[in-house]
Formats: C-alpha cells, sequence, structure tokens
C-alpha cells in the first residue's frame, strides 16, 4: 500500500511502524491526532512530495521513485541522509553497544564470547563511521558546492570550471564490507553464539540489528536512486552552462 | 534442485506475519508465500488452488465445525502448522500435524520450523552437506588466524584459485562473508585460541 497525503499520520504508524524513526528525521514527533500527512508537512514547512517519497522507499524496499526528483532540491536530501547519520552514530550504534555490554550480566553469554562480539561490533562501527565521516567530508560538501554554484546566476565560468572537474560518480564506493560486517554479525548471533536459555537481551540485539539494517538499506537506496540522479541533473546542467558560456565568447 | 516450496500462511497480525518471514528466509530454503489475514469461507478452494505443501494457519481463521482439507489418495497431503500460543485448548492442538508456539523462544521456534523442513524432505542439510570438509576447515582455521590466500596456497602447496574456491564454499556453508566474522566463528567453534590471534 503506498503512503499518500491523504492519509492521517496516525494511519501512516499502524501501516508501518518502522517509520517512526524516519519521521523523527523531518522533526516531526508523536501526537498526530487526526491530521493528515499533508496538514503535518505544511505545519513543519515540509516539501510535501520530497516526504512522500522519502516515507515510501522507507515502506516499500521496492518502490522504485521517479515522478518528482527535479523538484527536489538536493540540499533537502543531504539534510535528510545526514539526519539518518545522526540516528546511527548517536543513537542506534550506541543502544546495540549498550546491550553488548550488559549482556553478561542477564547471563545469557560467557565473557569470552562476549568480549569476541564486542569487539566484532567495534570493528563494524569503526567501519562504519568511517564511511560516514568519508561521505560527510567529501561527497555531501561537493554536492551543495555544486548546487549552490549552479544556483548562483552570477557564478563565473572559473568557478563553474572548478566545480565541473569533479563528478558524483568518483565518490560511488561500494559499501560491502561494511554491509558484509553486519550481515555476518547476525548469522553468528543467529547460528553460532552458544546461549542459555535466557536470552531476552540478545533477541533485542538481533532485532535491533535487523532494524538498523534496513534503516542502512533504505539509506544507501536514498543515495542511488533520488541523490545520485539529482547530481547527474545538475552536472548535465553544468555542462550545458559552459557550453553555453564558450559559445558566446 | 529441491521443488520450491509453497507456504500458505494465515494469521491476522502483520507483525506475526512478517516475524515468520523473516524467520522462513532465515532458515534457508527457497520459498513462494502466500499470505491471507482474514478469515476464510472457502478455504478449500484456496487450497485447491494453490496445492501449498506447508500450511501456516493461526486457529482463530479456521471457520468453526470445519475440517482442515486432507485427500492422501490424490497425493495431496499438505502440513498444517497451527500458529498457537499458549492457553490454547487441547482440542484446537490436536487438528494440525505441527504446532509453532508463538510465545516459545528463537531456538524453540527454529527448532520447530527445521523439523517440519525435514519432513518436508527440504532441509538443505540433505541435499547438500553444509559442514565444512577437512581441507574447507584448514583453510578456514589459516584465514582466521590472518593469512592472506597468498600465504595459504604457498601453505599448503595449492593454487591461490583453488584457496578461493574453497573460501567461497566456506561462506556459502557458514553464511559467514568477513575475515574477521570467519575468525570469530573459528574461536566459538574452538578451532583456534583467541591467545593465537593475539600472538600473530
Amino acid at each position: 500500500m503506498r503512503i499518500n497525503k491523504d492519509m492521517k499520520m496516525a494511519e501512516v504508524i499502524h501501516l508501518n511502524h518502522h517509520l517512526l524513526p524516519v519521521l523523527n528525521r523531518f522533526d516531526i514527533h508523536l501526537g498526530f491526532g487526526e491530521r493528515s500527512v499533508e496538514t503535518v508537512c505544511r505545519d513543519h514547512a515540509l516539501n510535501i512530495d520530497f516526504f512522500l517519497e522519502i516515507v515510501n522507499t522507507f515502506h516499500d524496499p521496492s518502490y522504485f521513485p521517479v515522478r518528482h526528483l527535479q523538484s527536489f532540491k538536493a540540499s533537502m536530501l543531504i539534510d535528510y541522509l545526514q539526519k539518518t547519520h545522526a540516528y546511527y552514530l548517536d543513537f542506534k550504534i550506541p543502544e546495540i553497544r549498550q546491550n553488548i555490554r550488559q549482556i553478561t550480566q542477564e547471563g545469557s553469554l560467557q565473557n569470552s564470547h562476549k568480549k569476541l562480539l564486542e569487539d566484532f561490533f567495534d570493528s563494524y562501527q569503526h567501519e562504519l563511521t568511517t564511511h560516514i565521516n568519508k561521505e560527510e567530508q567529501r561527497v555531501y560538501p561537493y554536492v551543495i558546492s555544486l548546487e549552490n554554484t549552479l544556483d548562483n546566476p552570477a557564478s563565473t565560468v572559473k568557478e563553474l570550471q572548478e566545480i565541473g572537474r569533479y563528478s558524483i560518480l568518483e565518490y560511488e564506493e561500494d559499501h560491502d564490507d561494511v554491509e558484509a560486517k553486519l550481515f555476518d554479525l547476525k548469522n553468528i548471533i543467529i547460528k553460532y553464539l552458544p546461549t542459555s536459555k535466557n536470552n531476552k537481551l540478545l533477541n533485542v540485539i538481533l532485532h535491533d540489528i535487523f532494524e538498523l539494517e534496513r534503516d542502512l538499506n533504505n539509506h544507501g537506496h536514498i543515495e542511488d536512486l533520488i541523490l545520485v540522479p539529482i547530481v547527474e541533473n545538475m552536472e548535465k546542467a553544468l555542462r550545458a552552462r559552459l557550453n553555453k558560456l564558450s559559445a558566446n565568447v | 534442485m529441491y521443488n520450491r516450496l509453497c507456504i500458505l500462511l494465515i494469521e491476522p497480525s502483520f507483525l506475526i506475519r512478517e516475524g515468520l518471514k523473516t524467520m522462513l528466509s532465515n532458515l534457508g530454503n527457497p520459498y513462494r508465500l502466500e499470505e491471507i489475514d482474514t478469515p476464510l469461507d472457502d478455504l478449500e478452494k484456496l487450497i485447491n488452488r494453490l496445492h501449498p505443501t506447508l500450511i501456516m494457519i493461526n486457529p482463530l481463521l479456521i471457520p468453526k465445525m470445519i475440517t482442515l482439507p486432507r485427500d492422501p489418495e490424490s497425493n495431496f497431503n499438505p502440513i498444517y502448522i497451527g500458529l498457537i500460543s499458549n492457553g490454547v485448548s487441547t482440542k484446537t492442538k490436536s487438528k494440525f500435524d505441527n504446532l509453532l508456539n508463538l510465545d516459545g523462544d528463537r531456538h524453540e521456534l527454529f527448532k520447530t520450523m527445521e523439523k517440519v523442513m525435514q519432513q518436508l524432505g527440504t532441509s538443505q542439510t540433505e541435499t547438500d552437506n553444509y559442514t565444512l570438509s577437512e581441507r574447507e576447515l584448514s583453510i578456514l582455521k589459516l584465514v582466521a588466524l590472518g593469512n592472506t590466500n597468498n600465504e595459504i596456497a604457498d601453505r599448503l602447496f595449492i593454487s591461490t584459485h583453488t584457496v578461493m574456491t574453497h573460501r567461497k564454499n566456506i561462506t556459502r556453508k557458514l553464511g559467514i562473508k568477513t575475515v574477521s566474522g570467519l575468525t570469530v566463528y573459528a574461536i566459538l567453534n574452538q578451532h583456534i585460541k583467541m591467545e593465537e590471534i593475539q600472538g600473530s
């Protein structure tokens, strides 16, 4: 079922409660009353089409956004993506880490096994952080500066040429190893970690890992399906503008 | 190749359906699944259309007085799994071939499902050997201790290509892709000791 502007925001959560952290990234918080998606978006000064594309890609991984790509500002997307980064690094990862730290107290894991799990998770955390930092420090600044240069009618040929030296495709990098580690972690817990009967906390950890994985997949999806096409369009526009300028000279 | 499993899932709760699907995917058998979330007047018709091998059903969604359709003579004999929670009556329970206790823990749930998969003969452990061979085990140890493919090839007098083939098989069998994941596996299963890695 596609989420649309006329639904009540409360219905959206009933339909898929996994969307709650996504709404939080738009600074939308619980207590919707009877307000519709459209009203809530208006109250928060959000672009409704943008909001719908984001929640629908999250709600249904097979949903392919196409319609409104041109109308979105890259800066809007980057703002959203940065908030998901913050959610991982400041909330979800520390939460899982905290539960792993506590797990021996519950008695569901031996000390030596806990250490293995901790070390493995730490190395995952390190890799994820490195990957995110690269995006924040290199990719996003490039996109923002490309958008600003294009938006400014007074940008000089030199400025246009300067930013034109880069391409989003160069930054494309596989997330393979980061993804593989999370995949391994799931299987280690599901299949190989010996546990005692009382493993409620381990279940919570596993549940959190699935949630994190789902969120990360969606994050990658948004980058590949929405951000990259928008940036490619901007790069095309940049080349067109440079051609026009050089033809005028 | 084994036949693709056809599963009919009749359960009103979205979360439980999703949870069951996740569990089924983790069992690793490919399957096709049809979901129903409302009571069915015409269960028999649906079953005749789909010919599922496995029917997972919440007793609340079985219309009263109906017996679950079976027809051993036409070779149609699905396995019925009752999706029950604590406190379901014995009479209800007796309708099913197997019971999946939704209040049970992960281990119990997986054990029941694996048992069912074995009954169906689709269990991969039967068609494919999922334990590591001697050779794979020795390669796993060397990988876990931090050796590169080239080093392992030199050590075992085989080609790097062969090492890579073995590694692919190890990953397929265990469901673990990274070196650090394999190291954790090797320690958990006491193929290597933690001190051995720290020393290297």
